[in-house]
């Protein structure tokens, strides 16, 4: 019989191996995945008290991040869980604590208070409270596109020309759902060398959606008639910056030269509480195979040139009008608010 | 009359004879020894004596920005305590020492704490442009260099009238930190070589933006046209209540040292020493409180005075 421990082990090797395999569809997916996978952890883990409990997720979660480190959404995860365990303590602790309290503000400093917990009491309700709060989270993240795109009456407007780039299947959903009630016209662009836009394009034009694809180099040149660019992403950064698929800094930047709203769909579990300088492509931008922009058959170039393919583009704060979350639509300034509810400061560097 | 001068020296003392201590914690170590050494006469004195202090310690020549935050940030930590509870003075003045020594003690630490969050931003092989002398910049380029092994060339401006950059250079020659001492005028030439732009500051304002040595507001406006970052550095305790909009707006006694203004004369002919620096330019601010971008200013603060 396999002990407790290789049990454990196995379930998080199947996700790393899927992980390395790219078999998770899209971030939500990855999400719900990863979440599922702690609540199996968590389960049957054995923890005599929160801190040890803590102190395990920790571990677990850093090894999850490196298997793939351009995933933010499994460190996202990897927080709230951490969150989630620190609000069940300190709630069945007496239940004396908000939220506000465990944060680091002025106020602490000076009243001296000493709130931090050393979650060392061993409470029998903890695991239950801790599976049911991860039970709500989870139905929260299978709602979260519904959520998203129940507001899309509220930004697009009868007969308007809405442009998007690459294939976001929270955009779909969005645009979709605007269809119902209004009718309006979306120009997509393709997204070179991977074309998601052709599949976004597709899509459209099945849901009886008025579509048009663009080549990305005809962005600017489109971009005059535009009413609204809304687009999705890969995460939303601490300041309120993109981590977005390739191109869509040009596109943000067309917007801005003709001041078209930029709207960015994306639900809370994309919010991630590190901060990127722009200047760090290494530690941020991934790159994929150069086949798609040269292909190998053209062998004498191949060796000649350079050839690049970066799959993400960081896109300043100053540039989105606003995003739509699962919760409603914020600025980018209020970014760093939602951040400090979503993750607890101790667990921002894991 | 002879318990005010008193005051004035024990802060002087320590502004001159401890270089490494901000000029808000030397007022709020000041306000602390009157705390201690006030006889057992009422609360009513108490808060009058120490209402007088800050008032003379704001005629020092010294960052006036730092002292009134300083010293705002102790009038709170009073009736925060809960000390006044207590029925009889003893008492109160009890708890207050004590709670006033853990204050104290936490900020010693916010120093090192913005370092670490402020040294990643730094990436081998960058330029960077600093104003004047900032100790929080000089722990955070230290830890850059030093604990992360990270090489990087400093520019510094001169900073007239006090030439206080020049000093700032001695200190990164001392730590073998590469760097170069320009002219003021000279910000605009060197804007398109550097990378980032890392400055400390006086006060933080409640809009989010900075009061900090004259010249700030002009590096920022560069940086914005030439897109680099602008980073501030600041300790929380930094953060006062204000909400300039323009730089008349900024207080005389902030602006002008208290000897120009008791000279008498006028002011429209002397230099100001500090500029405001608005929110807008600022790209983000490295708090012990952690990375927030200028609105989340106010949110503390609100959270402090309300």
């Amino acid at each position: 019989m396999p002990s407790l421990e290789s049990e454990i082990d196995g379930i998080i090797e199947t996700f790393t191996n899927n992980l390395k395999q790219r078999k998770f569809k899209g971030s939500r997916d990855l999400a719900l995945n990863s979440v599922q996978l702690w609540k199996k952890i968590i389960g049957q883990m054995k923890w005599q008290n929160a801190r040890e409990l803590m102190d395990a997720i920790k571990q677990i979660g850093k090894d999850l991040a490196e298997t793939s480190p351009s995933e933010t959404v499994i460190g996202n995860m990897t927080r709230r869980m951490l969150k989630i365990v620190r609000d069940e303590y300190a709630m069945l602790q007496k239940g004396k604590q908000e939220d506000s309290d465990l944060q680091e503000s002025l106020q602490k400093i000076l009243t001296a208070d000493e709130v931090d917990f050393d979650y060392i009491e061993n409470i029998p309700l903890l695991k239950p409270a801790i599976m049911e709060h991860i039970g709500e989270f989870l139905t929260e993240l299978e709602s979260s596109e519904i959520d998203i795109s129940v507001q899309a009456l509220e930004h697009i407007h009868a007969n308007e020309i809405i442009m998007t780039i690459g294939y976001s299947k929270t955009v779909f959903a969005f645009l979709k759902t605007a269809a119902k009630d209004r009718a309006f016209q979306v120009i997509v662009a393709e997204c070179a060398p991977f074309y998601h836009g052709h599949k976004l394009a597709a899509d459209l034009a099945e849901a009886r959606i008025s579509a048009t694809l663009i080549p990305d180099s005809a962005i600017f040149a489109m971009m005059a008639r535009v009413n609204k660019v809304i687009i999705g992403t890969h995460s939303v950064m601490a300041n309120g910056g993109l981590k977005a698929v390739c191109g869509t800094h040009t596109l943000a930047l067309a917007a801005k030269h003709y001041s078209v709203p930029f709207v960015v769909c994306a639900p809370m579990f994309k919010l991630c509480p590190e901060y990127v300088c722009s200047l760090d492509q290494d530690g941020f931008n991934q790159f994929a195979s150069p086949e798609e922009v040269l292909s190998n058959d053209e062998g004498m170039l191949v060796s000649r040139v350079n050839v690049y393919n970066p799959i993400f583009d960081y896109v300043p704060p100053e540039l989105v009008t606003l995003f739509i979350s699962n919760t409603g639509g914020n600025a980018p300034s209020y970014i760093y608010r939602l951040l400090s509810e979503l993750y607890h400061p101790l667990d921002v560097l894991l | 009359m002879e318990n005010t001068r008193n005051v004035l020296d024990f802060f002087q003392n320590i502004v001159e004879k401890e270089p490494e201590v901000s000029a808000a914690v030397a007022a709020i170590r000041t306000l602390m020894h009157i705390l201690e050494t006030f006889g057992d006469r009422t609360l009513r004195g108490l808060s009058e004596e120490l209402r007088k202090a800050t008032e003379e310690m704001k005629t020092a020549d010294c960052s006036i920005t730092s002292v009134q935050s300083g010293c705002e940030l102790f009038q709170r930590f009073i009736t925060l305590t809960g000390a006044l509870d207590q029925s009889n003075i003893k008492e109160c003045k009890d708890i207050m020492k004590e709670r006033g020594e853990i204050f104290l003690r936490k900020l010693q630490e916010t120093r090192p704490k913005i370092a670490k969050l402020g040294a990643p931003f730094i990436l081998d092989g960058q330029k960077i442009l600093t104003h004047s002398k900032s100790r929080v910049v000089l722990q955070t380029l230290r830890e850059a260099a030093l604990t992360s092994k990270k090489r990087f060339h400093v520019f510094i401006t001169e900073s007239y009238p006090d030439r206080s950059g020049a000093l700032m250079r001695d200190e990164l020659l001392k730590l073998n930190i590469s760097s170069t001492l320009i002219l003021d005028s000279a910000m605009g030439y060197v804007m398109e070589s550097v990378d980032l732009v890392l400055v400390g500051a006086e006060g933080v304002v409640e809009s989010g933006g900075i009061i900090n040595k004259v010249g700030t507001y002009t590096m920022a406006l560069c940086a914005k046209e030439m897109h680099k970052p602008f980073y501030v550095l600041a300790e929380s305790f930094k953060f006062v209540r204000l909400y300039p909009l323009n730089q008349r707006d900024l207080p005389q006694e902030l602006k002008f040292s208290s000897s120009t203004i008791k000279s008498g004369s006028n002011l429209l002919d002397q230099h100001p020493q500090v500029d405001y620096t608005p929110p807008g330019y600022i790209t983000l601010l490295f708090t012990d409180l952690g990375i927030l971008t200028p609105s989340a200013v106010s949110d503390e603060l609100i959270k402090l005075y309300l």
